[in-house]
């Protein structure tokens, strides 16, 4: 077993963990965060994604005990103020949710993006979810949900 | 049990100690960004009782630029090389594959010295790194020792060994980058070619182009570098390259999707210049 410590969504966690023990087994079945789903667990269908120190990463490829001493967020996180993320209404706005299965990770990638880059173009927004699978948009009402939420966060709205 | 079996994890903090679980270890597995190896983890047969990570290792990060050379560290993920300014003035063919290489996810995640110490020739590192006479630096139970990425990946490789950096020569030079995928831009390449030259009073010298074939060792196409070789830019003929490109095709046994591929990139990469 391994000690760590880390934040989750703001708030810190010391938690001892299994030497084999993934990050998605440790947030979604230890600390119950089932907005992060199990799909493929080979790193291709992005399902699974969670921001790590503010990058998109995918956390069925990652130990849980190499986390130690980072910032976790995942969709539990995002929402602001008690309301929605821009991103999570722009995505109700546009349609962009079907099933619903990849949003989250859709969400994360897209705020991962939009924290670096406010203004990203339609190429660079599908470029940036390239490592999410969504088999029932077609993605293109998801690239409308993050141009719509980039004008939205740069208006302050 | 979760996902992956039990095993010890351990993450040392510096070189010298990872070296020293290497080799008391009898069955270890090194873990860079795990991209690769946590995969090979949940279907492996043959499976280790120790796992060496090497992230806390903060002698393995990073980008240093010296006066003829780059070096990068083995744990610097590839975003970091992308993002790279001393990486993207001196290189530009080598950011191309690193950007072009998997999802942002896996950017993000996967370092250089794994991608290499993997040994998968068919990605799109390898021929990249050949072309710019890429060389490693692998710490083991002697001396660290520095090799060539060809040789490197065209021989067996050492026991109980750490990659620690990949080196790149500067050079005032030319370097392109082309890629073909059968479905989706993320897909591994199925084929690629790197191109590399310097001029020399205008003409190209030292031209290189190494093609990732994906069933093959990359390969170098000695015809056609030789049909560049010492012309200035624009007395280079698309007619002469393609003739030379035939010749490699018949030495090679390169079929005919291959080729067309290659004869368009050629014909791309001589607009460029």
């Amino acid at each position: 077993m391994k000690n760590i410590k880390l934040k989750i969504n703001n708030k810190t966690h010391e938690l001892a963990v299994r030497d084999s023990e993934l990050l998605i087994e440790l947030l979604r079945d230890r600390l119950g965060l089932l907005g992060t789903k199990y799909s493929c667990l080979e790193g291709d269908c992005g399902v699974c994604t969670v921001l790590l120190d503010g990058k998109n990463v995918l956390s069925c490829l990652i130990l849980a005990a190499d986390v130690d001493g980072c910032e976790v967020t995942t969709i539990e996180g995002i929402a602001q103020k008690g309301g929605l993320h821009p991103l999570q209404e722009s995505f109700i706005n546009k349609g962009a949710i079907q099933c619903g299965f990849c949003t989250p990770g859709m969400i994360l990638a897209a705020k991962a993006l939009l924290d670096e880059n406010p203004s990203p173009t339609d190429a660079e927004i599908a470029s940036s979810l390239d490592g999410n699978l969504c088999r029932c948009t077609g993605y293109i009402k998801i690239i409308d949900a993050v141009r719509e939420a980039s004008q939205r966060l740069k208006d302050g709205k | 049990m979760g996902l992956l079996k039990d095993f010890k994890y351990y993450t040392p903090a510096t070189l010298k100690e990872a070296l020293g679980l290497l080799k008391k270890s009898r069955n270890s597995l090194i873990l860079g960004g795990g991209t690769f190896s946590l995969n090979y983890l949940k279907k492996a047969a043959k499976y280790p009782t120790d796992v060496v990570g090497l992230k806390n290792v903060s002698a393995l990060r990073g980008i240093k630029d010296s006066k003829g050379t780059v070096a990068i560290g083995a744990m610097t993920t590839i975003s970091e090389i992308c993002a790279s300014a001393v990486i993207r003035k001196n290189f530009p063919s080598f950011v191309e594959a690193c950007s072009k290489l998997a999802t942002t996810p896996i950017r993000n995640m996967a370092t250089i010295g794994g991608n290499v110490a993997s040994r998968f020739f068919w990605v799109d590192l390898p021929a990249v790194l050949i072309s710019l006479g890429a060389k490693i630096s692998i710490a083991g139970p002697g001396k660290e020792k520095v090799v060539s990425v060809q040789e490197f990946l065209g021989s067996k490789p050492p026991e109980k060994y750490i990659l620690t950096k990949v080196i790149l020569p500067k050079s005032d030079s030319l370097s392109f980058y082309f890629r073909h995928t059968k479905t989706m831009p993320v897909d591994v390449p199925s084929l690629a070619l790197a191109f590399f030259a310097s001029l020399n009073k205008g003409r190209f010298s030292g031209v290189v182009l190494v093609v990732n074939t994906t069933i093959s060792f990359p390969i170098k196409l000695k015809e056609v570098a030789a049909a560049i070789e010492g012309l200035r830019p624009k007395e280079v003929s698309l007619k002469n390259v393609l003739r030379a490109l035939n010749i490699d095709a018949q030495n090679l046994k390169l079929d005919e999707y291959r080729i067309h591929c290659l004869a368009t990139d050629l014909e791309s990469l001589l607009r460029i210049l």
